[in-house]
């Protein structure tokens, strides 16, 4: 049995409020280290304001965040941490080359060990126009110089909030293969996305956010297990009560257990047909977000 | 704060800087500051003079009146002749050694001048003889009185000035009464020639020697007006435009699209960023403050009083640029920066050398410096000081909401502004320490009050100068409380508000002592200054005057602190109060204390 990996990120109780507005409410969670964390939840539900307070933009309104062993409002944190905001606000009269540096500088990282790591990073998110000022950049191009920031300092923790939105899908390709590239690196990640699918894909422990709070949390499958269902579609060849007849001969009946099925069989069985085909249909995590959160997007 | 930081982020800042000014701007601030270096040092030299040649004085080459006509400004020597005057041509004539004045105010001001250009060109000949006793002589009238009794019947300096001193001429032109600095002839009631005057008109007013006692008005006044060396110390004021359009579009810049959130996410710390963006522009008003002082002939004194000005231009910039929601905001804010503080320097300079309220203007000090006055340290205290303080309470309130959660938002200015008021309060003390900060800005605001009302009636202005400082105290005492109740910063109960009210009271009397610095000048002595300041005077006497301002300030403080805790009208109405209640006190004060 693997030893289990130490927290490098632990949220308990954590609650911010913008004047009257609570936009956080008791969150608790905690990032392993190496591990990919996802904050889903629809627009409102918290996220942006739970990753700034991890990032230590935002000051908590109660409760405690520990980064790195760091408390969330000591600056030392900031060393050991890269954040990527929503957007990616640079400056764009500056080359990427002058921004990173800039950047780069600020973490005291020498000059040497700053223009490695720049061009290994763009590199990377294969940017290989490096001296024109950002401001003639596309957005996806913006993104990749955004990231590249994010990784000057060679933080241990990464907090990405929407890191492909608004991409095109061919650079949003791009950017979850490098998120990807990081986790396999060893890198702690804690991830907020749109779309279910990258969250799928990249993250190992999924948090839905709705209303400030925390409504499931764990792995894809464990939220599955307590959030999702499964669904038994069983197509018998006679007529049964509540079945839908989906082609000559074919009638389907969609129960959510194994006694549900056993159930139709004994049906089929006494109008002289039987069950021909069952087909099994998992949650997904749309599926369980969608339930969760009350179709809010 | 880490330096190395600081100095990284004002590196890249004014990198930044220079990379984003097209060749266009970039010839254009080129050719203002050839233009400012060209036309300063002209200006030194050729600059008009108001009131060149305004008088016309018929008076003959051979005439020993003639050499004073010729050496003053004012007056314009035109052919003699006895109807000179009759046909207009002159406004005095000097015939037979007397004079021929024409019955009007200009006719009359003309003689004045005459008079007063004679002495001063006496005097100059006085001082170039080699015996100065010969040239000066002292005449001393011994006068014994009994004790407690008063001397002579002078009451104020210059009756005394003139009626137990006196210089007589030597030029053969008769006797004359030196006058204090900054008198008229008129005021010194002497003749400048020995001879008989003959005047056509109302030749009553000429020789007169009617003194009057020096007011505190303007119009009792005739200044040397320095326009020349005002000129030139505008110089210093108009590039800091320059810079402070600049530095408001960056602090704009960084948060237009949330520029400036990965800094803030780095770990340089907020003074880092705050200081260093700042820097370039201090040092380019340094950069450009130098060579024109160089140019015109100031030195050093005059960019350390201007240096505090340009602190104070970027601090009220950067809190502008940090309520501003756009660039048309922007322009806004800087447009009113420039007006009033350029307002501030400039108003009370025009009465530099004439007037104690002059020294409330850093310009004031650069004019003197100009014109090679010796320095004053009271007056230099008093014109950087309050401006200096101010600029850093600007910076210590932007710090504050130099965060994400204020930085980013799309507020409302009032709005904006009393979350920079409210972000400091998060103690009871903090209070009473944002209280004692606002004192700076109490100061320039009364001094300004009394520098727009002095030129007024005291009967109108004393009054309109106790309302304002009672409004400005008032509003200094309360502001942030409100901002504190409103941004939730302390609970909304009566018992808090007396002790914020209490704290904030008691943090006014103790900071109010800093218009102490007035006395430095003698600014109090003015009618309405004294209605302004005295206030901070008392308690030098006796432990119930002590007691008596600090009372006041803890009670108004605490009934707008009350009004505050309950909404914004209620606010209104508690300050209102306080703010009568605090003019009567000063009505008081000053109708009983004088």
């Amino acid at each position: 049995m693997p030893a289990a990996r130490a927290n490098v990120l632990s949220v308990s109780g954590l609650t911010k409020t913008y004047g009257d507005v609570e936009a956080v409410r008791g969150v608790d969670f905690d990032v392993a280290d190496g591990e990919v964390f996802g904050l889903v939840g629809p627009n409102g539900a918290g996220k942006t304001s739970t990753l700034k307070t991890l990032a230590g933009l935002l000051e908590p309104t109660s409760g405690d965040v520990v980064v790195n062993g760091y408390d969330v409002s000591d600056p030392e944190m900031r060393r050991t941490l890269g954040f990527l905001p929503e957007e990616s606000p640079l400056y764009e009269d500056m080359t990427p080359r002058s921004y990173l540096r800039f950047f780069a500088d600020l973490y005291d990282v020498d000059r040497e060990t700053a223009d490695e790591r720049i061009a290994s990073a763009l590199d990377r998110l294969d940017l290989d126009v490096r001296d024109r000022p950002v401001g003639d950049f596309s957005k996806g191009m913006k993104r990749k110089v955004a990231i590249a920031r994010s990784l000057v300092n060679d933080p241990e923790v990464l907090i990405y909030d929407e890191p492909a939105s608004g991409l095109d899908p061919t650079t949003t390709n791009v950017v979850i293969e490098f998120t990807r590239d990081l986790a396999a690196q060893g890198k702690t990640i804690v991830f907020s996305a749109h779309d279910l699918h990258h969250v799928e894909s990249v993250c190992d422990r999924v948090a839905i956010v709705a209303d400030g709070r925390i409504a499931a949390k764990g792995t894809l499958a464990e939220i599955r297990a307590d959030h999702g269902r499964v669904e038994y579609r069983v197509f018998t060849d006679v007529a049964v009560p509540d079945a839908t007849e989906v082609e000559d001969g074919r009638y389907r009946t969609t129960v959510e257990s194994m006694a549900g099925v056993d159930d139709v069989r004994e049906r089929a069985r006494a109008a002289g047909g039987d069950v021909v085909d069952i087909r099994t249909r998992e949650s997904t995590l749309e599926d369980v977000f969608l339930a969760v959160t009350g179709g809010r997007e | 704060m880490s330096p190395r930081r600081t100095l990284r982020i004002a590196r890249w800042e004014a990198a930044r800087n220079a990379g984003t000014i097209d060749r266009r701007t970039a010839i254009l601030l080129a050719c203002t500051l050839v233009v400012l270096a060209v036309v300063a040092p002209l200006l030194a030299l050729t600059a008009p003079t108001p009131g060149q040649g305004v008088y016309r004085v018929a008076v003959a080459d051979s005439n020993p009146y003639h050499a004073p006509v010729a050496a003053n400004g004012k007056l314009r020597a035109v052919p003699a002749g006895a109807n000179a005057v009759d046909r207009g041509r002159a406004d005095v004539a000097v015939v037979d050694g007397g004079f021929v004045v024409a019955d009007s105010e200009k006719g009359r001001a003309a003689l004045a001048t005459l008079r007063s250009a004679t002495e001063a060109y006496n005097d100059r000949l006085m001082s170039l003889e080699s015996d100065v006793a010969a040239a000066f002589p002292v005449t001393v009238d011994v006068e014994y009185v009994e004790r407690g009794a008063r001397v002579g019947g002078g009451t104020s300096e210059g009756e005394r000035a003139a009626g137990t001193t006196r210089t007589s001429g030597t030029g053969g032109d008769g006797a004359s009464s030196t006058a204090p600095r900054g008198a008229t002839s008129a005021e010194s009631g002497g003749t400048p020639t020995g001879g008989a005057e003959r005047a056509t008109g109302t030749t009553g007013t000429a020789g007169s020697g009617a003194r009057s006692a020096p007011s505190n008005t303007p119009g009792s006044l005739a200044p040397p007006f320095p326009l020349q060396s005002l000129l030139l110390a505008f110089a210093f004021l108009l590039p800091l435009n320059v810079v402070i359009q600049s530095y408001g579009s960056s602090v704009l810049d960084e948060r237009i699209d949330r520029r400036g959130e990965p800094l803030l996410v780095s770990p340089a710390s907020r003074a880092d960023i705050v200081v260093g963006k700042a820097l370039p522009y201090l040092a380019g008003a340094v950069l450009v403050t130098v060579p024109i002082a160089y140019a015109v002939g100031a030195g050093v004194v005059s960019i350390l009083a201007v240096l505090p000005l340009a602190a104070l231009f970027l601090g009220v910039t950067f809190l502008g640029a940090l309520f501003a929601r756009s660039y048309k905001e922007l322009t806004f804010v800087t447009v009113t920066v420039t007006v009033v503080l350029m307002a501030y320097a400039f108003v009370p300079a025009v009465f530099t050398e004439v007037h104690p309220i002059s020294a409330i203007s850093p310009l004031s000090v650069v004019v003197r410096d100009i014109r090679g006055d010796p320095f004053r340290f009271g007056s230099f205290l008093l014109s950087t000081v309050p401006v200096g303080t101010a600029a850093l309470v600007c910076y210590g309130l932007g710090l504050g909401v130099y965060r994400e959660e204020d930085l980013f938002t799309q507020k409302r200015l009032p709005a904006k502004a009393l979350d920079a008021l409210a972000a400091p309060l998060s103690s009871v003390r903090r209070v009473a320490l944002v209280t004692v900060a606002f004192v700076p800005f109490v100061l320039i605001a009364e001094l300004f009050a009394v520098a727009a009302l002095f030129v007024a009636p005291p009967s109108l202005g004393v009054p309109l100068v106790l309302a304002l400082v009672a409004t400005i105290e008032e509003l200094a005492k309360s502001l942030h409380v409100r901002a504190g109740f409103a941004n939730a910063r302390f609970p909304r109960t009566d018992r808090t508000a007396l002790a914020v009210g209490v704290a904030s009271g008691i943090g006014f009397f103790l900071g109010e002592k800093l218009l102490l610095l007035t006395r430095l000048v003698g600014l109090p002595d003015l009618t309405v200054g004294g209605a302004a300041f005295g206030n901070a005077e008392l308690g030098a006497g006796s432990l119930a005057l002590l007691v008596a301002p600090l009372l006041l300030h803890v009670v108004t403080a605490s009934a707008s602190a009350l009004g505050a805790r309950r909404s914004k009208r209620g606010y209104a109405l508690a300050l209102t109060g306080a703010i009568l209640l605090h003019l009567g006190y000063n009505y008081t004060v000053v109708t009983t204390l004088g």
